[in-house]
C-alpha cells in the first residue's frame, strides 16, 4: 500500500545535507511531524490514485497509494493519524500516519453499506464517524469505528434524511452536523441520482454520544432541488453551508447559508456575477476563523470567493480553473485545483508536477 | 467500469486550454441545433403524437391489431425518445420533465404500484392528461405507459375489459405529446434556449465563454456514456457472471426495447458527434482520435444488433450476452477518446460531469 515518501532533494535543500544525514528515524518522523499541515486526496496523471500530506511550501511530504478515488480527509491530532475515505459510492477508508510510524490500515464498509467520502474523529480520538449509504433502504447514516481497536465497527445511528455528505463535529465536542445532500443514489445503478423530483435535503444536528436527533433544519418547498452537501464552522459556532442545485441552470437560486441551534435556516444573498460564477455548484465550503472570512469554490464554474462570516459581504472573488480544495491559511485561504495547482494566500502557485488535488483540503497542523 | 472515465477525464485537467480559444462555439453549437437537437425533438414529437393516436384508437375500437399498433408506436417513441434523452439540459430540465418522460431508475418501484393502484381504483383523474401532469413523476411518463400496455394483463387491453386501462394509457400518450409539444417549441424559439446556448458572451447568464458553451455539448458525451455503461446496462449485466444479471432491473425490458434504447443513445452520440464538426478541430496528425471514435460508434451498433431479443433470452445465451458486455467494454473506450483524448486536444476539461457531482 504504503510508497515512500518524500521529495528528499526539497529536504536536503531546506535543512541541510548533513543535519538530515545524522537524523535518527524519530527524529526524522518528529521533522515530518513538524512540517505537517495540509493533507489531500489526489490523482496521479498516470490515472492512480492516492492521498498526501503537504508541507507549508506544498511539498509532499508523504503519501499512500488508494485503489480507487478519495475524497475527503480527516485527521487525529491525538495520535496523529489521518484517514481518507473512498469517493461516494466507494467502499473503503484508509487510515495513515505521515510520520511513518505504522502501516497504513484498509477498512471496508459493510455489504450493505458504502462511503460518501467524509467523517470526523471524536475529540479524544477514540472514535470515527462516518456519513454512511443504508442503499437498499435509501437512508443516510453515521457509521461508528474504534479507532483504537483497528477501526473495528462498533454500530451506527440515522442521519434523518438522504444521501448525507459531509459532516462535522462543533465546537462542544458531541452535536455533529450532517449535511443530508438529499440525493437518493443505489449502487446497482452508479452514480444516477433518483429523485431529483422529489428530494428534500436538510441539515440536522445529531448527539454522537446517543445518536438522538437534536434539531433538523430544511429548506423551504420551493428550494427542494438545493442540495446542501459542505459545511464548515466560524469562530461563533454557526455552520456555513455550501449547496448544488439540482433544478433547471436557468434558476440561480442562493447556493450558500448558514444554520444554527434553534435558529431556521438562513440563506446568504451574494450579488449576481459571484452567484453566477459558481455555476449552480459549491464544491467545498471553508471558513476561516481568526480573519471571520468563510470561502466557498466551484469547480464548475472555476472559481472561489470568499467573504465576512458577520457581514456576508464579499472579499474576494477570483477566478481559478477547477478550483475545490479550500483551507484556511494565514489572513486567507490555500486553495488546490483538479489541474494540480496550489493557490497560497499571497497568490503564488505551487505544483507537483505529476499530481492533481481532489475536491478537498484539510488543515492538519 | 465509471472509475475508468473519471481517471480519464481527470487527466486532461493540466492539459493547456490554449486550443480552447479556436473552437468556434457559436458554430459548433449552432450546427448541433439545427442539425441534432432540433430534429430529435421534432422526431419525438412525432413519435408521441402517433403515439397518442394509436392509443385514443385502440380505446375506441379495441381489438388485438389496434393494440399491436399501439405498442409499434410505444417502440417507434422509445426510439425518437432513445435519440433524444442525450441532451439532459436546457428545456428538459424545466419542470421536471426529464423525470416525467421517463422515470428511472425506479428501484422501490414507485410507478408500477402507483399505475396498479391507479387501474385497480380505476382512478379517473388519472385519465385525465392534465390533472396527470400533476400527479407522480413515476405514474406519467413511458415507464407507467410501458406497464399499461405490456404489463400483467395487458391483454384485456384488446377487448372491453381494458378500458379502464386503456384511457389510462391514452392519458399518458397525450401528457407525453404535450410534453414534446412543449420541448419541440422551445427550441425552436429563436430567443429561447437555443439563442442562449449559441451565443456565449461575458453577459449570457449560462454560458460566460466558449469553453462553456462547448462543454455543455462535451458533457453529453460524458454523461451519456457514463450513464449507458453503468446506469443502463450496469444496472442489470453482471459485473463479473451471468449469475449476478438482473433482467427485472433493466429499462424497457418488458417491451424488449431494453438494447434498443442504449443503442438509440450511442446512434445519438453518434450522430451528434458528426454534425458538431468536432472532429474537424483536431490537427492532421490527430484525426485518428475522429477515427477511433467513429470506428467505437459502429462496434457498438454491431454488438447492439447482435443481441436483439427478450431480455432473458439474450441474457441466458452466452454469445449474445457475451456482445452486450463488449458493447459495455466499448462504451468505456469512447469515454476515454472523448473525456481524455478528445477533450485534451481540445483544451476543454470535463472532470466534473453531472453525474460526477459531490
Amino acid at each position: 500500500m504504503r510508497t515512500p515518501l518524500i521529495d528528499r532533494r526539497d529536504f536536503l535543500k531546506a535543512s541541510g545535507a548533513a543535519f538530515a544525514a545524522s537524523l535518527a528515524p524519530a527524529a526524522w518522523a518528529k521533522t515530518l511531524d513538524a512540517d505537517a499541515v495540509f493533507a489531500t486526496a489526489y490523482q496521479r496523471r498516470d490515472g492512480s490514485y492516492g492521498a498526501a500530506v503537504l508541507s507549508e511550501a506544498g511539498k509532499l511530504l508523504h503519501q499512500v497509494d488508494l485503489p480507487d478515488r478519495g475524497h475527503d480527509v480527516t485527521f487525529d491530532p491525538v495520535s496523529g493519524r489521518s484517514v481518507v475515505f473512498a469517493r461516494q459510492p466507494g467502499t473503503f477508508f484508509v487510515a495513515f500516519d505521515h510520520t511513518g510510524k505504522a502501516e497504513p490500515q484498509t477498512i471496508a464498509s459493510l455489504p450493505d453499506r458504502h462511503f460518501f467520502g467524509h467523517g470526523v474523529f471524536s475529540p479524544d480520538g477514540a472514535l470515527l464517524y462516518a456519513t454512511e449509504n443504508d442503499f437498499d433502504n435509501a437512508a443516510g447514516m453515521v457509521g461508528i469505528y474504534d479507532a483504537r481497536d483497528g477501526f473495528r465497527r462498533l454500530g451506527e445511528f440515522p442521519t434523518h434524511g438522504v444521501g448525507p455528505h459531509e459532516l462535522l463535529l462543533l465546537d462542544d465536542g458531541r452535536t455533529l452536523a450532517i449535511a443530508n445532500g438529499g440525493i437518493e443514489t443505489h449502487p446497482d445503478f452508479g452514480r444516477a441520482e433518483m429523485n431529483l423530483s422529489t428530494m428534500k435535503p436538510s441539515l440536522v444536528f445529531v448527539d454522537r454520544v446517543s445518536g438522538d436527533l437534536i434539531e433538523s433544519h430544511e429548506l423551504p418547498p420551493t428550494l427542494h432541488q438545493l442540495s446542501i452537501r459542505h459545511m464548515d464552522t466560524d469562530a461563533t459556532g454557526a455552520v456555513w453551508f455550501g449547496c448544488q442545485h439540482r433544478g433547471p441552470a436557468t434558476e440561480t437560486p442562493s447556493l450558500v447559508g448558514k444554520a444554527e441551534r434553534g435558529k431556521e435556516l438562513q440563506l446568504l444573498d451574494m450579488p449576481e456575477d459571484v452567484l453566477g460564477g459558481f455555476r449552480n455548484y459549491i464544491g467545498s465550503v471553508a471558513a476561516n476563523r481568526d480573519a471571520g472570512t468563510v470561502a466557498v469554490s466551484s469547480p464548475q464554474g472555476n472559481t472561489f470567493a470568499v467573504f465576512e462570516a458577520a457581514s456576508g459581504r464579499i472579499v474576494s472573488d477570483q477566478s481559478l480553473r477547477e478550483v475545490c480544495g479550500l483551507a484556511p491559511d494565514h489572513a486567507g485561504f490555500r486553495a488546490t485545483t483538479g489541474t494540480g495547482e496550489i493557490l497560497d494566500p499571497a497568490g503564488g502557485t505551487v505544483e507537483e508536477a505529476d499530481y492533481v488535488w481532489d475536491n478537498h483540503l484539510l488543515r492538519i497542523g | 467500469m465509471f472509475r475508468v472515465l473519471v481517471a480519464a477525464a481527470f487527466f486532461v485537467l493540466g492539459q493547456s486550454a490554449a486550443y480552447a480559444a479556436e473552437l468556434d462555439a457559436p458554430k459548433i453549437v449552432g450546427k448541433v441545433i439545427d442539425g441534432f437537437v432540433r430534429p430529435a425533438y421534432h422526431g419525438f414529437h412525432q413519435a408521441t403524437s402517433q403515439l397518442s393516436t394509436d392509443v385514443k384508437a385502440l380505446c375506441s375500437a379495441p381489438s388485438g391489431a389496434a393494440l399491436a399498433t399501439a405498442r409499434k408506436a410505444f417502440g417507434g417513441t422509445v426510439d425518437a425518445w432513445s435519440k433524444a434523452e442525450i441532451i439532459r439540459f436546457g428545456p428538459v430540465t424545466e419542470q421536471n420533465r426529464l423525470d416525467r418522460i421517463l422515470f428511472w431508475p425506479d428501484r422501490k418501484s414507485i410507478g408500477l404500484k402507483q399505475v396498479q393502484a391507479a387501474i385497480q381504483s380505476k382512478d379517473e383523474t388519472a385519465a385525465d392528461p392534465a390533472q396527470l401532469a400533476a400527479k407522480s413523476v413515476a405514474m406519467q411518463g413511458l415507464g407507467a405507459l410501458e406497464f399499461v400496455l405490456f404489463g400483467t394483463d395487458a391483454d384485456t387491453l384488446a377487448g372491453t375489459d381494458g378500458a379502464y386501462r386503456c384511457s389510462f394509457g391514452a392519458s399518458i400518450a397525450i401528457n407525453l405529446d404535450t410534453m414534446a409539444s412543449e420541448l419541440e417549441q422551445a427550441w425552436n424559439a429563436p430567443d429561447g434556449f437555443a439563442g442562449t446556448w449559441a451565443k456565449p458572451g461575458a453577459n449570457n447568464p449560462l454560458y460566460r465563454n466558449n469553453d462553456e458553451a462547448v462543454g455543455e455539448l462535451f458533457d453529453v458525451f460524458v454523461t451519456g456514456l457514463e450513464m449507458d455503461r453503468d446506469v443502463r446496462l450496469g444496472g442489470f449485466l453482471g459485473k463479473m457472471t451471468a449469475a449476478e444479471d438482473k433482467p427485472k432491473q433493466a429499462l424497457f425490458w418488458r417491451s424488449e426495447k431494453t438494447v434498443d434504447s442504449v443503442a438509440g443513445n450511442l446512434a445519438g452520440m453518434k450522430a451528434l458527434f458528426e454534425i458538431s464538426g468536432l472532429g474537424d478541430a483536431l490537427s492532421d496528425e490527430m484525426r485518428w482520435i475522429e477515427n477511433s471514435i467513429n470506428f467505437e460508434f459502429a462496434n457498438a451498433a454491431r454488438a447492439a444488433a447482435g443481441s436483439e431479443g427478450p431480455l432473458t433470452e439474450v441474457l441466458a445465451d452466452p454469445q449474445r450476452r457475451g456482445r452486450l458486455s463488449y458493447f459495455s467494454v466499448v462504451t468505456s473506450s469512447l469515454s476515454e477518446l472523448f473525456g481524455k483524448r478528445l477533450a485534451g486536444e481540445l483544451g476543454l476539461t470535463s472532470g466534473f460531469s453531472s453525474l460526477d457531482g459531490d
